[in-house]
């Protein structure tokens, strides 16, 4: 794990991301017990260290962002219900930091998120992420409410590129 | 007051209607929440819906609703707003038309909890009611009043399938016509169903196993087995099978490898994600090519068994337009009793 003087010490990213999702002020209350990871499958099978994430937010270490462990979590809720401490919310933490991660760009690039181009291009346009399998269709109303209710989400920047790149195919 | 946990209070059910809990449900207009999974796997619909008609019930599915979009909040692609406004544009919908919302998904009954859960806080609450606003501007008529508010106290509560065949539990046993005599059975609750919130302050509830799978097996003449990866994830958790199909199938293969080692013949879960991730055989393949084991052990919905252990017609209950050799072994075993 990485080691930190005290003159690393500050709050500011911290600060950032209750200002954003104000439930992360209670990850302050962690006492490193290491439940968390124990009990996490992400941490059986990658790098991914919850203990170690917090630990970095607390100390305003912003690599974290970069970092690509943030991208293994499964958000299984497993570490919230095993953690000790009534309401640390450890998978909305890592959705939270994925934001941050993406805003600055260091998210996962257009490619690593092919597989969901095909299902943000089939809610755009049916509004299911499959094919019902009883063939009931949304009404083309609602469908439109649903881009609607999307407007400038990355959802919708997803669709686009995908829309562009076939473009380019033709 | 506004109510924003709309889960079913189970165990007032169960306090009020002692003798026989389906009573609750008799004057109640039930709708099935449809999980995109079940595309996949039709018999999970199908086998709860066959058996609420067979007790009476009204059952329905909602034209208008969509998918829960759970898949997407979590991969950042859409904001906890945006989450909660379709959240409550299907819970609109849907309370127009039902009482109670049954979920066959782990993940769907999640999402609809969660997307509530969201509007206690007041900048989500205030934003997801600007994006429902502009998509009144676009209503010509509303089709009921207050179409599109945030609901403060709908009428409708959900329940998840497993929680409702549990507390129906004498009803589902009597309609049976086979049992699971002879039968070791592994059970897979599914994280998004076990890691759901529990109270802390207690003691006893914060440490109590969930077991409504076992006792269901138990009750169903099998014998249910534990195995170390019982509380494991699937696999899937949020698209890492997508995303690093390695490490997630490692996951998946630790969870099927240790229910096969202690003598299962099948695995139960109540949620179609998961049962697509142990089940789906290009999976298999992977697991087999990359960590050398050969996974045999069959899964099954527990709303396809339920169906199966009804006679109900197998090719329309489970496997409906798509043939698959995965509970073919279950279903003859059974049958042939």
């Amino acid at each position: 794990m990485d080691e930190y003087s005290d003159s690393e010490w500050n709050w500011e990213f911290y600060e950032e991301l209750v200002e954003d999702v104000d439930e992360n002020k209670n990850i302050i209350q962690c006492i490193s017990c290491g439940k968390c990871v124990g009990d996490c499958p992400a941490a059986k099978v990658s790098e991914f260290n919850i203990r170690k994430i917090i630990r970095k937010v607390l100390r305003g270490d912003k690599s974290v962002l970069k970092d690509s462990d943030i991208w293994y979590c499964y958000l299984c809720e497993r570490c919230k219900r095993v953690c000790p401490r009534e309401n640390i919310n450890i998978p909305m933490l890592i959705i939270n930091l994925r934001n941050e991660s993406f805003k600055k760009g260091y998210g996962p690039k257009y490619n690593d998120l092919r597989k969901y181009v095909e299902m943000a291009e089939r809610f755009l346009t049916t509004g299911v992420v499959l094919e019902e399998p009883l063939g009931e269709k949304l009404p083309q109303q609602r469908i439109d409410e649903l881009n609607e209710i999307c407007n400038f989400a990355r959802i919708k920047y997803v669709f686009k590129a995908s829309k562009n790149k076939r473009k380019k195919k033709k | 007051m506004e109510t924003y946990n709309l889960a079913l209070n189970i165990e007032e059910i169960e306090r009020n209607f002692q003798e026989n809990p389906l009573e609750f449900f008799k004057d109640k207009k039930l709708c099935l929440f449809k999980a995109c999974l079940e595309k996949y796997f039709p018999g999970v619909r199908w086998g709860i819906h066959d058996l609420l008609e067979s007790l009476q019930l009204e059952v329905s599915t909602c034209k208008n609703q969509s998918c829960c979009t759970g898949t997407f909040f979590q991969r950042n692609l859409i904001t906890r707003a945006q989450f909660a406004a379709i959240n409550e544009r299907n819970i609109n919908e849907i309370n127009q038309q039902a009482d109670i919302l049954l979920f066959s998904c782990n993940g769907c009954y999640n999402s609809l909890l969660r997307g509530r859960e969201f509007l206690k806080i007041p900048q989500v609450k205030k934003k997801t009611q600007e994006i429902l606003d502009q998509l009144k501007k676009n209503v010509k008529r509303e089709t009921y009043p207050r179409m599109y508010d945030i609901l403060e106290n709908p009428k409708v509560r959900f329940i998840h399938d497993l929680d409702f065949l549990y507390l129906i539990r004498n009803d589902v046993i009597n309609s049976l016509k086979f049992d699971l005599s002879d039968f070791k059975v592994a059970v897979h609750y599914g994280c998004h169903y076990l890691n759901l919130s529990r109270d802390k302050r207690s003691v006893n509830h914060y440490l109590k196993d969930k077991s409504k799978l076992e006792e269901l097996i138990t009750l169903f003449g099998g014998t249910p087995v534990d195995y170390q990866e019982r509380e494991s994830c699937c696999g899937w958790g949020a698209s890492q099978l997508l995303i690093n199909p390695r490490e997630a199938l490692k996951i998946t293969a630790n969870k099927l490898l240790s229910a096969q080692n202690v003598g299962a013949d099948f695995i139960i879960t109540p949620c179609p994600t998961c049962l697509y991730t142990l089940s789906k055989p290009e999976y298999r393949e992977k697991m087999n090519k990359w960590f050398n084991e050969k996974l045999d052990i069959p899964t099954i919905h527990l709303n396809e068994l339920v169906a199966l252990l009804r006679g109900c017609e197998e090719e329309r209950c489970i496997t409906l337009r798509r043939k698959t050799p995965r509970i073919e072994e279950i279903f003859e075993i059974i049958t042939q009793q």
